[in-house]
């Protein structure tokens, strides 16, 4: 149960970082936060306690694998899931270095154009 | 002959590649390949559609494993719908780009984005697993956002910022409901959990339901979650607003919806409520929004979020009548607003601004451009002839039938102010005499692809015609109402 009040903790804590920072970097630390707990929420509900690698051996029975085996399927999406944060954080980092060229800041109280 | 539906999604990937490959120092082309690929998924699509329409759904077995183990991809009535249309527009809109992008750099770049683009929408409407939906919406969505800065000024950086940032909270809500989806049933696919939905308990169905819907509600720009779609699809260049405005959104948010709230969730009526609260919140704060704009794609934009509104409160009606307003809608709208946003990018590639004060008397000047333009805004004020009429009739008659009077007024009031902004502006940018008007026409390239979505736009309500409607809306209708494949024996694909 802790784990899962971690991930929790986790998903907040990027969270607040996503909407109360101004700075353009810490934003994007927020987004990885949230990003990692949204994969290890994934990774925990496939997870077994004391479980072994979903890998059948000649000494093995199905029995026996189908109760310790760990779900391997959530760990092929958190595949995916890693490479797309991967694709978010690399494009706002681009984004952040122009966003710098043009206004001169990381403020985005002071990156504020566009209105009505 | 079920390849034939995975086929856009693969030539649109191939030439995503290929583009960026072979073509990236010849911009021509680049240009004459995308224009070719795009023409060959839309007949794809057509060809595909049709068949769908004439002897029912087709499954495809991604990589041959069989249905309770590997990725069901299906092509249905109402997939197909979205499916034509979006590469229907993204047709017009490709030729559009070849001369509109002449005045930014790096073009060969631009059909590489747009193809991924355009592959994440195809991979949505084909798919019936729900990780793969989420996949191609990253996909599509992350495209997009490079689309929106691509002409890397200061607004348009500052407007795809918002837009990312939005987007990733949306997209976190839905891997985190698809996370407790399959922890909760074992399952991602979406009939398979469908059937599963009754054994859960209500805090669960309620918390997983919660965040599917406003992750995609966020991505449809509902109401209170609309804040970055005025600063996106204004700031972007115009042949990327008319794919964003015209067919993102609706693919993106409100095929997903209709997904969730007439298919998944049908143990939840409650949903639909809240679709249709947001809807009205939409169609009202939209309308008022856009009556105030001085920057015309602005006010585009605005009236996007205004009319998708329409669309949420014909699904939050629901019934066959709901349904019906809800199809017939999307596709006038998608038609007009992407030749509305074609309209003022043709007059700004002339005229250098989209400021409506700058812009006085263009019928002197510009007449095939301002008959073309007035065409779409008529449209979308629902001025008879025209399929948007039809459907905001369609959907006043669900909400009185189902006893939402309110929702019906206000739909007609809505309506009265879309008239009244777009004729509005039609009195002062297009009809305003000017003194010695210069005649200086946009390109044929840029009038062709206008006046075929124009000509469409006008034709667009033949669908409502008895005969077509059978064939068409109506079974697209029935998969609203009633949407399973599980009578399709294993090993069988339709």
């Amino acid at each position: 149960m802790i784990v899962y009040i971690i991930v929790a903790l986790m998903f907040f804590t990027g969270l607040y970082g996503i909407i109360a920072k101004k700075n353009i970097i810490k934003i994007i630390v927020g987004i990885n936060i949230v990003g990692y707990a949204s994969n290890l929420l994934f990774i925990l509900l496939g997870y077994k306690w004391g479980g072994i690698a979903p890998i059948i051996t000649e000494d093995m029975t199905a029995v026996y694998f189908i109760e310790k085996a760990v779900d391997p399927l959530p760990q092929a999406l958190v595949l995916t899931s890693i490479v797309i944060d991967l694709a978010f954080v690399a494009f706002l980092a681009a984004l952040a270095i122009r966003l710098f060229e043009r206004y001169g800041t990381f403020d985005m109280d002071k990156i504020r154009r566009l209105k009505g | 002959m079920s390849h034939l539906i995975i086929l856009p999604v693969a030539i649109y990937l191939g030439a995503a590649f290929l583009i960026a490959l072979l073509y990236k120092k010849d911009e021509k082309l680049a240009g004459v390949a995308a224009i070719s690929f795009v023409l060959l998924s839309a007949i794809a699509s057509i060809i595909s559609g049709i068949d769908v329409f004439t002897n029912g759904k087709i499954l495809y077995f991604a990589g041959g494993w069989e249905r309770p183990l590997g990725i069901v991809l299906m092509l249905d009535p109402l997939s197909s719908i979205f499916h034509i249309m979006t590469n229907i527009i993204a047709f017009f809109v490709i030729l559009y780009s070849t001369v509109y992008m002449k005045k930014y750099t790096w073009t060969p770049y631009f059909y590489t984005l747009f193809m991924i683009m355009l592959a994440g929408m195809n991979g949505i409407l084909i798919s019936m697993d729900i990780f793969n939906i989420y996949v191609f919406f990253e996909v599509a969505s992350i495209a997009s956002f490079i689309l929106v800065a691509f002409g890397l000024r200061a607004e348009e950086l500052e407007a795809s910022m918002k837009y990312t940032v939005m987007s990733f909270i949306a997209s976190t809500m839905i891997l985190f409901a698809i996370a407790l989806i399959y922890g909760f049933t074992g399952t991602l696919n979406i009939p398979a959990f469908m059937s599963e939905t009754s054994g859960l308990s209500p805090v669960h169905l309620w918390f997983i339901a919660g965040l599917l819907f406003s992750g995609f509600a966020l991505k449809t720009a509902l109401v209170p979650f609309h804040t970055w779609l005025p600063d996106a699809h204004s700031m972007a260049p115009a042949p990327v607003s008319a794919i964003l405005s015209g067919m993102f959104i609706k693919v993106v948010g409100l095929y997903v919806l209709i997904r969730i709230t007439a298919n998944i969730f049908i143990v939840l009526p409650q949903i639909r409520i809240l679709l249709l609260l947001f809807g009205a919140l939409s169609m009202v704060f939209g309308g008022l929004m856009a009556y105030g704009q001085k920057n015309i794609k602005r006010l585009y934009a605005y009236s996007t979020i205004s009319q998708v509104g329409y669309c949420a409160v014909g699904l939050g009606i629901g019934g066959y009548l709901g349904s019906l307003g809800v199809l017939m809608h999307f596709i006038a709208h998608a038609l007009s607003k992407s030749l509305l946003f074609l309209n003022i990018g043709a007059i700004e590639y002339i005229n250098g601004t989209t400021e409506a004060e700058q812009l006085q008397g263009l019928n002197d000047s510009m007449p095939a451009t301002t008959l073309f333009g007035s065409t779409g805004m008529l449209g979308i004020a629902g001025v008879p002839p025209m399929g948007n009429f039809w459907s905001k009739l369609i959907i006043i008659i669900a909400a009185v039938k189902a006893g939402y009077t309110g929702i019906a007024v206000l739909c007609i009031i809505v309506a009265v102010i879309t008239l009244g902004y777009f004729l509005k502006l039609q009195r002062t940018v297009y009809y305003k005499k000017v003194e010695n008007p210069v005649k200086k026409e946009a390109p044929k390239m840029l009038l062709f692809p206008m006046g075929c979505l124009a000509l469409l736009v006008f034709i667009s309500g033949i669908l409502l015609v008895p005969g077509i409607k059978d064939k068409t809306l109506d079974k697209a209708v029935s998969v609203m109402e009633n949407f399973s494949y599980m009578d399709i024996k294993i090993g069988e694909n339709r």
